[in-house]
């Protein structure tokens, strides 16, 4: 449990935390959301202590993060960048594990440990290891990215941003990866987004900031039924607009049927386009998607519903 | 001889010496090197963290860039005195700028997102220097030190001027003696050389940084093995010898070095010839950098002591005054001279002589011409030289100034009509020139003789003993024709110094 107790960070020329108090609970995916200057960067960047707050507290399990070993605490913080920050000079084996060199790993443990790492994102070991991060496609190298944060299987792993420089498609498939690693590893994952559907996609539990303060704390469910106020249900809206709506959206607002053991007919990325184009192919039997958790299904009624509640 | 067969010639007659001069500069060059290296790579680390201190730093290290460097040599010798030591202080302050600058632009340019990511892994501080920082930041350095090696090669030529030798000893020599063909192979082998570790330098940035550390360590390594074994040999009686530019004073120091080891060779005597000029060499003295080294009697008592008297047409007299004043003012022996008197004279050429049918310098003034003249600048602007001449003869000239080694050339090419020199050079001779009889007495004697401390005296009479053994030796035409060996036949000064030595039975073999 990562616990701020009133942390506020005054800038010579403006305040970029006002008396922050906020809970991320373990073992979950936690997203901070909120448009550039809201604080979201600046509460991430605490946790490791790469930014000391002006005052106020943050403690770790309890235990205040200032009275801990910097080193110690860093290493057990994964971290993954905006820039994705390879070290271009190492091969990916050796980026992977510059954290196991500080631990004294023998080169043995070291190279298994990549291997591990690699296959787990599907990269293969082989073909991999030896390379260069400027042999690698952008989003092979922010699998890379998240694997290094992986390395010396830290409880928490903080994720700044760590997509926006990517393309819709290898985003999707990412923020996937990201997903499934958290279900098989069960971290507690900080995740800094400006961008609402990803928070909806990803997020356990979202936190809307703006101006260095919490507006509105919940689940996806929860903060898009119920903005708390204006802004948050306007943040929202503008995501709407902005937003090429797909099945995801439709599953995150809840609609569809939920069933059982039905053949997935369709992929959670899929646009309202593909998916019209499904339910006029088969207009009887519906079509089934998944969110992961569950399976629903999905009819004409819950197209137009969607579309009527969020616009095209 | 064509300019090929002389460099052929010097190549195969002079290998040794050019080896030699190879190796002391390559010496003197990397020891620089690694010294700026060791300052400047460390100081840019520590400065990364203080950029005003950097910035100012900065301008120190192109201010440094900015004083020429004869002149920074010519202000080390008070403090440092002379040899490889000034040289390669000099040639570290030059190299700072290029290592320093590459060094913190390297690491100041690194990506902040991957500071970012260093510092957010928990990376401890030599980690990150050494895993993350100096390898990114390698490629910069590797080229200041190229840059910096390059400018250190080029500079160290200079060296030869105050005796650490090299390459530009043979530039020196070969300015001096007219002798383009040496001059050609002392600047083509420093060329060479610099072009040569320059290569070296950029194989090893392809390299990782891994096989760069070890690379540089065992080099720096082998390199301190060998400057140890160099010097720390077993102490022996060391005598320096050292003198001015020019085939005269060489002749001399290789003559006073035979004339020591004839009663003592178990002695060591260093030689240091093509020193830069009387203050240089003076200063070294004074400051026990070297023992020995031969000066004019007209000399001393122009530039050296004050004296009431400047000049004097009795040449005893000269000496005895020169003698005394050193020993008053600096407790210096000055020894009995040589024979030779080497003066200024005036020269003009043979047909010039015979057209105008002038045997003395009152013959020319009489002419009242504006004849041409080359001077070379001491003669130009000295007391005892043209400013003196012009009033006691009333002679009007029409006066440049010009390098001493090319005033010869000029007047045999024609471009001028008469220019000073010296009772004994060879290009009198070589020229087919006619020396002015200074009829009215006006230039003071010249004569030669060793110069030491009283210490060194007291400390050393074999020393002052085998040295005495020149006294009144030597003639003017035999000093001619001795530089005429060196200067125009390019033999070895060391050779045609031992030869005469053993051919007028002064030393036995």
């Amino acid at each position: 449990m990562i616990e701020f107790e009133g942390v506020t960070k005054q800038y010579e020329q403006s305040l970029a935390l006002d008396g922050l108090t906020l809970t991320i609970p373990d073992n979950g995916l936690f997203v901070l959301v909120g448009p550039s200057g809201s604080g979201k960067t600046t509460t991430v960047k605490m946790i490791n202590r790469l930014i000391e707050p002006t005052s106020g507290t943050i403690k770790i399990d309890g235990q205040p993060i200032n009275q801990m070993d910097l080193q110690t605490l860093r290493l057990n913080i994964g971290y993954v960048l905006q820039n994705i920050a390879l070290f271009p000079h190492l091969t990916i084996e050796e980026n992977i594990t510059i954290q196991l060199e500080v631990l004294k790993w023998t080169k043995a443990d070291r190279q298994k440990r990549a291997r591990e790492l690699l296959e787990m994102v599907h990269l293969d070991p082989d073909q991999y290891a030896s390379r260069y991060p400027s042999e690698l496609s952008g989003g092979q190298q922010q699998r890379i990215g998240i694997i290094r944060a992986l390395a010396t299987s830290p409880k928490v792993i903080l994720m700044d941003e760590p997509f926006s420089a990517l393309d819709p498609v290898t985003r999707t498939q990412l923020q996937d990866l990201v997903l499934s690693l958290q279900k098989q590893l069960h971290n507690t994952i900080v995740f800094v987004t400006h961008d609402m559907k990803e928070a909806l996609r990803l997020g356990d539990e979202i936190a809307v900031m703006r101006q260095g303060s919490i507006q509105q704390v919940g689940t996806a469910k929860a903060i898009f039924n119920q903005p708390k106020n204006e802004f948050v249900r306007e943040f929202f809206d503008i995501e709407r607009q902005q937003a090429s709506l797909t099945v995801q959206d439709l599953l995150a607002a809840d609609l569809g049927t939920v069933v059982n053991n039905q053949p997935i007919t369709i992929t959670s990325s899929a646009t309202l386009a593909e998916l019209a184009q499904q339910l006029v192919d088969h207009p009887d039997g519906g079509v089934v998607a998944t969110d992961g958790q569950e399976q629903r299904q999905l009819t004409m009624t819950d197209l137009t519903t969607l579309i009527a509640k969020r616009g095209v | 001889m064509t300019m090929m067969q002389q460099i052929e010639q010097i190549l195969t007659t002079q290998s040794g010496e050019l080896l030699q001069a190879l190796g002391q500069h390559l010496e003197i060059s990397l020891l620089a090197l690694l010294i700026a290296a060791a300052i400047g790579i460390p100081l840019a680390i520590v400065l990364t963290a203080h950029q005003k201190l950097a910035e100012a730093m900065l301008q120190v290290t192109s201010v440094l860039q900015t004083i020429p460097s004869l002149a920074l040599l010519g202000l080390l010798i008070p403090l440092v005195g002379i040899g490889t030591i000034p040289a390669v202080i000099t040639l570290v302050l030059y190299a700072l700028m290029p290592i320093f600058q590459n060094t913190y632009t390297g690491l100041i340019g690194i990506d902040p997102a991957l500071k970012e990511a260093e510092i957010a892994f928990g990376l401890p501080r030599a980690k990150r220097l050494l895993r993350i920082e100096l390898p990114l930041a390698m490629p910069l350095i590797i080229s200041g030190l190229r840059i910096a090696l390059v400018m250190i090669i080029g500079t160290a030529t200079l060296a030869a001027l105050i005796g650490a030798g090299g390459l530009g000893t043979f530039i020196l020599v070969g300015i001096q003696s007219n002798n383009n063909a040496l001059l050609l192979v002392g600047a083509t082998l420093s060329a060479v050389l610099a072009l040569v570790v320059s290569a070296l330098i950029r194989w090893l940035g392809t390299l990782s940084f891994k096989k760069i550390t070890v690379s540089l360590a065992i080099f720096v390594g082998l390199f301190g093995v060998i400057e140890g074994m160099t010097r720390f040999q077993a102490p022996q009686t060391t005598i320096t010898i050292a003198g001015k530019l020019g085939s005269e004073p060489e002749i001399l120091m290789n003559m006073y070095r035979d004339l020591i080891l004839e009663d003592q060779p178990n002695y060591k005597v260093t030689v240091k010839p093509n020193f830069g000029g009387t203050t240089f060499l003076f200063n070294a003295l004074k400051a026990d950098k070297i023992d020995i080294y031969p000066e004019f009697t007209g000399t001393v008592l122009q530039t050296l002591v004050k004296s009431p008297t400047k000049t004097n047409q009795d040449p005893t007299k000269t000496y005895q005054l020169a003698k005394k004043s050193l020993q008053e003012q600096f407790n210096m022996t000055y020894l009995p001279p040589m024979r030779y008197q080497n003066g200024y004279d005036l020269a003009v050429t043979a047909a010039f002589a015979k057209k105008y049918n002038v045997k003395t310098i009152s013959d020319l003034a009489a002419l009242n011409q504006p004849f041409t003249a080359g001077f070379d600048p001491d003669f130009y602007h000295q007391k005892d030289g043209y400013q003196g001449l012009k009033d006691t003869y009333q002679l009007n000239l029409n006066a440049k100034i010009m390098e001493p080694s090319i005033r010869y050339k000029a007047i045999a090419d024609g471009k001028v009509d008469v220019v000073d020199g010296y009772t004994t050079d060879a290009e009198v001779a070589r020229y087919k020139l006619v020396v002015l009889e200074d009829d009215r007495h006006f230039f003071p004697p010249y004569q030669g003789a060793p110069i030491m401390k009283a210490g060194f005296a007291k400390a050393h009479p074999e020393v002052v003993k085998a040295l005495n053994r020149l006294a009144g030796q030597i003639t003017e035409s035999q000093m001619q024709e001795m530089n005429y060996q060196v200067q125009v036949k390019h033999r070895k000064a060391r050779d045609v110094a031992h030869d005469y030595l053993v051919k007028q039975k002064i030393i036995r073999h």
